[in-house]
């Protein structure tokens, strides 16, 4: 298990998909960093959004559907080994992934923009761990229901676009519809943004958003469980 | 000693049965083949037996266990190449052996296998830059690389060019060299009768017949044919020798037709009476015959 980590996080580091999901939000916060004032609290929540909704829609099911067309969850299950390792590794990297991309950001944000940065570290921790979750979920669904590698990559940078737009990652909230900026609270991405943007304003995220996030993680880590497939 | 036993095999995927009654037995030390055009449950069956599958009904025996309650113990004895797997394009060749030999309690030293199946120079190379006969030596070696009692080889030399297939043909006959007992799945005529000591022949999901490549062809019993050239004129009576079921000339030119060992007979004939002949050729029988013979029909167009 610690061999099989290893040797997926080597290659993790090699895959470029996984630069470009460091390097997007990133580069994201450089360009709208310029504009924005010390007292920010909208632009590093969006940038943390957007990262860990790459992860989770592009990098785990790409990934993971790539690992179940080319065999390689099948050859492990003929080893002593469960392949399901494979999945909790994947997992975990994947999250690790997430957590660093967001690490950047913050770093980036905190020391050369200046900008503020919250000081309840629990509240933080509480809403990324379930804005992730439920994205990771989503992950895990397109991978159980996508043919190939390809589709899976494909599916999720469809739905990427419509989730960071109902999200209001693409422009503020406030600049969209009403009715669209509600149904984009409900949705996982959404719900993520506006909490981190409470806690980033230095108050508490709407229980509701948490509760939504959890329901989002629950029913469809679920739903993804049931239709996954190791071949 | 047998090593797997699969008695009364059955499997179906809905409406379909995909194996009707498979029985086989593997021995030590053998290279046990199971030939099979494509779609006729010959993968179905080494995956059950490899514990991939569950059977719906008959027993299988492989090393004294039970494949499906068993499965973890089974697999640290067995090693696996399965048919069109792939590996991560990324990973390095001594990644790889590396990663697999830590899944077993009891690998090979994975640096021996480098250098047995001429890796070594490609060590670093990563998985997406090998040569399809790279890749296959890769993955007869992660095959072995827990050290396995019997190794399942399926498909292995599919899309290689026939260089490269002789060559994988010398490194399985190493394999068994070594004391491994191997199963090897093809639907290749010609790889099974230049590996296998014995081979069970399946067609529509059952086995027809069970034997040694040589006794398939003999059992077979196939009409064939015996010519040769006159070097002068005269020929005596053959068409009363045992076996023989037609003699037929063209000018100096004769055909003998028959079954079994006519050949002998013809040419003892022959030399008793003085006839010198030239271009002597006797057609050889081949597997593709038997194969036809045991289920009156050819291997249709797999390639």
């Amino acid at each position: 298990m610690t061999k099989l980590t290893f040797v997926e996080l080597k290659l993790l580091v090699r895959e470029p998909g996984a630069m470009f999901s460091l390097l997007i939000p990133l580069f994201i916060l450089v360009i709208f960093g310029s504009s924005i004032g010390p007292g920010d609290t909208m632009l590093l929540p969006m940038a943390l959004a957007i990262a860990v909704g790459l992860v989770g829609l592009y990098m785990l099911p790409t990934t993971m559907a790539t690992y179940r067309e080319r065999g390689i969850l099948r050859r492990l299950s003929s080893t002593p080994v469960r392949p399901a390792s494979m999945l909790v590794v994947q997992l975990i990297l994947q999250f690790v992934l997430a957590v660093v991309s967001c690490g950047l950001l913050v770093i980036f944000a905190g020391t050369v923009l200046g900008a503020h940065l919250p000081t309840r570290g629990p509240l933080i921790a509480v809403t990324f761990l379930l804005g992730t979750a439920a994205m990771f979920a989503i992950g895990l669904l397109i991978a159980a229901l996508a043919p190939n590698g390809r589709a899976a990559n494909g599916v999720g940078v469809l739905l990427y676009f419509p989730m960071a737009f109902l999200a209001g990652l693409m422009q503020p909230t406030d600049k969209m519809p009403v009715i669209l900026a509600r149904i984009g609270e409900y949705t996982p991405l959404g719900a993520f943004r506006q909490s981190m943007q409470d806690v980033w304003a230095g108050g508490a995220p709407d229980p509701l958003m948490l509760v939504v996030m959890a329901a989002y993680a629950l029913v469809i880590s679920i739903a993804a469980a049931k239709f996954f497939r190791w071949e | 000693m047998a090593v797997i036993e699969v008695t009364d095999l059955h499997k179906r995927y809905a409406d379909l049965t995909v194996l009707d009654r498979v029985s086989f037995s593997v021995t030590e030390g053998e290279i046990f083949g199971i030939l099979g055009p494509n779609g006729t449950g010959k993968t179905t069956a080494v995956e059950c037996v490899e514990g991939l599958r569950r059977p719906d009904g008959g027993s299988i025996r492989v090393l004294g266990l039970d494949p499906v309650k068993d499965g973890r113990r089974l697999r640290e004895r067995i090693g696996v190449q399965l048919q069109d797997t792939q590996l991560p394009e990324n990973i390095k060749v001594w990644e790889a052996l590396d990663l697999y030999a830590s899944f077993y309690a009891k690998p090979r030293d994975w640096r021996e296998l480098l250098e047995e199946w001429g890796l070594a120079d490609k060590r670093t190379a990563r998985f997406g830059k090998l040569s399809g006969g790279q890749k296959q030596r890769l993955f007869i070696a992660l095959a072995l690389v827990g050290s396995p009692t019997v190794a399942f080889l399926d498909e292995l030399t599919t899309g290689l060019d026939p260089q490269a297939r002789r060559a994988t043909w010398e490194l399985i006959k190493r394999v068994r060299a070594s004391g491994v007992t191997v199963v090897l799945v093809s639907h290749f005529m010609d790889e099974v009768e230049e590996l296998c000591d014995r081979v069970a022949v399946f067609d529509g999901g059952r086995v027809v017949a069970i034997d040694t490549p040589a006794g398939l062809v003999d059992g077979t019993d196939a009409e064939h044919h015996m010519r040769f050239t006159l070097m002068d004129g005269d020929l005596v009576e053959l068409g009363d020798l045992p076996g023989v079921t037609g003699v037929s000339r063209n000018g100096n030119r004769v055909v003998v037709r028959g079954r079994g060992d006519f050949a002998t007979a013809v040419t003892g004939r022959l030399a008793r009476h003085h006839i010198l002949v030239s271009d002597l050729r006797i057609d050889k029988r081949t597997l593709d015959d038997a194969f036809i013979a045991l289920t009156g029909r050819s291997f249709g167009p797999t390639h």
